[in-house]
């Protein structure tokens, strides 16, 4: 496996983390309660940020450490969900998508330093609050508050015992080893201490730290040995130092220069460590999970034993100091990895208890499965596609032979079209993949149109092929706004009409006799027909004197350049709608109809094949050609006995099924074939289901054979032709093109001034 | 499932697909004989009918994560002694501590290089 297979695998992963962690920001919306929600969206950007450290996209790895610093005092309870912070995480996942598109094109990652800056406010605001409460409780009993660095920071640490910590540690241990391996110049190791009354003459030690960082991978280590007992805390007394490990490669006179103003304030030790340190410099790969600078470090615990300030936020930059440098070797304490943003160590305490509770995982199912490259899986189907071709050449060569009916061959089919269903279920999705973003989309409209709607979606199991699922965002996105903005009338409306103020927007899916059918039905004020009539007429679409039924004035809204709203909105109405989304549909293989009831609600209903590349056909001959109509649509066929067939004064034929009138087509004539039969006694008659126009007769001369087709688009090798849904190759290897029965129906059986429209 | 019987045995437990491949490529180019589970419940089942000489587990994981995994390999007398690194992007003290209180033999922090971390497999083996 290459790298280059690997990092494909990264971004597979991604896009399913960014999918799962925005249905889990879903769930916080109903429930921010719900803990397992908060974890799921957590491990999701943290399965991002590892990866990005391997591959070495460093800004999304930062950008990913900072929104998952903040996810992780939500899920460990330091920060309450609210609104606000619900919103900000939207946004934040809004751009991690972006920064994960950007670096899946090998774009420059987006301008993060906004967010990273409000997610930092978040989480500081918290830590603000709760180190506020600090000082409030403290200065009462002026307690001696142990000094508010983690337990951690106590040297020999109670349970340190029996392991050796550089043992335990292996990460840094291994420094010794990969500098074996790859041999470089001994790291710097730059030790900063500030001498006590630094801070009074104006130091600032934390700019200090923040260059030498900027001078290449470093670790920074804090030392707060010297740090006294609260009673004896100076707050404007310099109590900490740092010990700054830097590549070997960095110039020695670049660390110098950092210093060249620090004067006397600081005493500072540049030491070509021979002997590298036990956290010296990680190597370039390691080294990338340091993330940006530790600014926690340098701040000190802030000073509350001053009660007179209480009220005074502490100095932010607090005091430092380390009067026994040169003493004792100092204990290094806390390798400042985690960039707590300028939160003061104090604030971190309380999150101590609580992390240390991480929540057990929750069960998730996990799926076996096996990631494969789409080119891969649509070889694949390609060739199943001409596997069945072959197949069918093969049987129609044995039937010459008389062979037909050998079960071998019957076996050989049987087999053939088993493999091809397992592929097509290998290319399936189900449809929630798309239906899992239509919460935050209505939740989006909701903001922008002030309408309250409640969503209802159903059947998010039903598969689809992936083809489908991934072109049908656009079309429900377009229906969706649609509905929220034209169709649900506001809360007042509403309730002047009688309804409920909230909407309802309720998306469906469920597979139909092998086609899937969505639904989006909303309960708003549905089409208003005498202005959809209106608009058609000034819009010049329709004659003025056009007498349409109402599903033909249902119809106009996806004629193209139709557009009713009043006022064009933000959202949706710019009049390129709907017949867009008719044509999306239809390059699917689908079809859109519409049912509208004023006053009580539209409904959308798509219609779509559950692949695009092989479906079920009945061959028939139309004088010299061989025509296959998908079987989709066939309801049954027959012969007409001469009672059954009526004939209207426009010289149409109507067929009499079941006391009910069906028109008849006659394929010939309206594709402009020149047909053998006219008589329909002497022919067969095709009832036919159709969106648009209800059902049809098509009339052919004879039916050939009933197979599965391999559909060959003719958008793709040649151009879209009215009323042909594409090619096919038959049997014998000849091509037969595929009829559009809805299109072609359509086109018969409209009346003249609906023809004009579509 | 066969393996040259001078190989040291890896079993990495990841739920990160690219994080998996990244493991297999770089430990079996160090000569190592890896297999691979998705999350702590499945290693475990792994475990059951198969051995390794070092487990290699994350600690985010789905199910049961790398402390659940560690505990529950400690209780159990077969692999009270077998080694288990950590290898995380996790590198809070207080997680390190929580992993060593499991019963972890090392800890390793992602990204991981590749020359490393068979370094530290080798350490933990011999």
């Amino acid at each position: 496996m290459t790298n280059e297979e690997i990092r494909t695998i990264f971004f597979a992963e991604c896009e399913e983390a960014l999918a799962s962690a925005e249905r889990a920001l879903t769930v916080c919306q109903t429930s921010p309660d719900n803990m397992d929600a908060v974890n799921d969206v957590f491990r999701s950007v943290h399965s991002i940020k590892g990866g990005a450290g391997a591959f070495g996209y460093t800004a999304l790895q930062v950008y990913t450490h900072g929104f998952e610093t903040l996810l992780s005092d939500v899920r460990d309870g330091i920060l309450p969900m609210s609104e606000d912070l619900l919103s900000l995480l939207l946004r934040a996942l809004d751009l991690l998508g972006d920064h994960v598109g950007r670096a899946l094109n090998g774009e420059p990652a987006p301008d993060d330093a906004a967010m990273i800056a409000q997610l930092a406010a978040a989480q500081a605001g918290n830590a603000a609050s709760a180190e506020t409460a600090a000082v409030v409780a403290a200065p009462v009993e002026a307690a001696p508050v142990e000094p508010s660095v983690p337990e951690a920071s106590d040297p020999p640490a109670a349970e340190a015992e029996s392991y050796d910590d550089l043992a335990f540690d292996l990460d840094a241990m291994l420094n010794d080893i990969a500098t074996d391996i790859a041999p470089s110049k001994p790291a710097w190791r730059i030790g900063v201490t500030p001498q006590p009354a630094a801070m009074l003459n104006g130091g600032e030690p934390l700019l200090l730290l923040r260059e030498l960082r900027a001078l290449g991978d470093s670790t920074v280590r804090l030392d707060t040995s010297a740090l006294p007992d609260l009673d004896a805390f100076d707050p404007q007394a310099a109590y900490l130092s740092w010990e700054v490990t830097l590549p070997g490669e960095v110039d020695r006179d670049a660390i110098e220069d950092v210093f060249g103003f620090s004067g006397d304030d600081l005493f500072v030790n540049i030491d070509t460590g021979a002997s590298v340190p036990e956290a010296a410099a990680p190597e370039a790969p390691s080294a990338a999970t340091e993330p940006p600078v530790a600014e926690a470090a340098p701040v000190a615990a802030p000073a509350p034993e001053q009660p007179v300030v209480a009220a005074a936020p502490p100095a932010p930059a607090a005091p430092v100091a380390a009067p026994a440098a040169a003493a004792e070797p100092a204990k290094p304490v806390l390798v400042a990895t985690q960039p707590a943003p300028a939160a003061p160590v104090a604030a971190a305490a309380p999150a101590v208890p609580a992390a240390a509770a991480a929540p057990a995982a929750p069960a998730a199912p996990v799926s076996q499965s096996v990631r494969i490259d789409l080119r891969k899986l649509d070889q694949l189907i390609d060739t199943v596609g001409e596997m069945m071709i072959a197949q069918a050449m093969l049987g129609q060569h044995m039937g010459m032979h008389g062979l037909r009916n050998s079960s071998e061959l019957a076996m050989l089919e049987s087999l053939t079209r088993d493999v091809q269903e397992r592929a097509m279920a290998i290319r399936a999705q189900p449809i929630s993949t798309v239906f899992s973003r239509i919460p935050r989309l209505l939740r989006d409209l909701q903001a922008s149109t002030g309408k309250n709607i409640r969503l209802e979606v159903s059947g998010e199991s039903t598969e689809i092929d992936k083809t489908i699922i991934e072109r049908l965002g656009d079309p429900l996105t377009h229906l969706i706004r649609n509905a929220a903005d034209h169709g649900i009338e506001d809360a007042e409306t509403r309730t002047a009409a009688g309804k409920d103020p909230e909407g309802t927007l309720r998306i469906s899916a469920e597979q139909r006799s092998g086609r899937i059918l969505i639904r989006i039905d909303d309960d708003g004020r549905g089409i208003d027909q005498a202005k959809v009539l209106k608009k058609a007429v000034e819009k010049g679409l329709v004659a003025p004197d056009a007498n349409l039924s109402p599903d033909e004035i249902n119809n106009l809204i996806f004629a193209p350049g139709f557009s009713t709203a009043e006022v064009v909105s933000s959202i949706s109405g710019r009049g390129v709608g709907m017949d867009v989304v008719r044509q999306n549909v239809k390059d699917l293989g689908g079809r859109i109809t519409v049912k509208t009831e004023p006053g009580a609600g539209t409904s959308f209903i798509l219609t779509l094949p559950l692949t695009l590349a092989i479906a079920d056909g009945m061959t028939v001959t139309v004088g010299s050609q061989t025509l296959v109509l998908p079987l989709s649509h066939i309801v049954e066929n027959l012969r007409p006995g001469p009672s059954d067939i009526q004939r209207l004064g426009n010289g149409r034929l109507m067929l009499k099924a079941r006391d009910r009138f069906i028109p008849v087509v006659d394929i010939a004539r309206a594709l402009g074939l020149d047909g053998q039969v006219s008589d329909p006694t002497q022919a067969v008659l095709i009832i036919v289901d159709t969106e648009l126009a209800g059902q049809a007769a098509l009339l052919v001369d004879s039916i050939v054979d009933q197979r599965q087709i391999v559909i060959k688009s003719l958008n793709a090798n040649y151009r879209s032709v009215e009323c042909v849904a594409g090619a096919t190759i038959l049997g014998d290897g000849r091509v037969a093109l595929i009829v559009d029965i809805d299109g072609l129906v359509a086109a018969e059986a409209g009346t003249q001034s609906y023809r004009e429209v579509a | 499932m066969t393996c040259a019987p001078d190989k040291t045995r890896i079993l990495t437990v990841d739920d990160s697909p690219s994080m998996r491949a990244l493991l297999m490529h770089a430990l079996t180019a160090e000569g190592f004989h890896v297999d691979q589970a998705d999350d702590g419940v499945s290693a475990l089942d792994w475990l059951k009918e198969n051995e390794c000489d070092v487990v290699i587990t994350d600690i985010n994981m789905p199910r049961m994560d790398g402390f659940g995994l560690i505990e529950n390999l400690r209780r159990d007398a077969i692999h009270d002694g077998r080694p288990i690194l950590v290898l995380t992007t996790e590198a809070s003290e207080e997680k390190k501590a929580q992993a060593r209180r499991a019963g972890a033999t090392g800890w390793i922090v992602k990204p991981f290089d590749a020359a490393k971390l068979a370094a530290a497999v080798r350490r933990v083996t011999h």
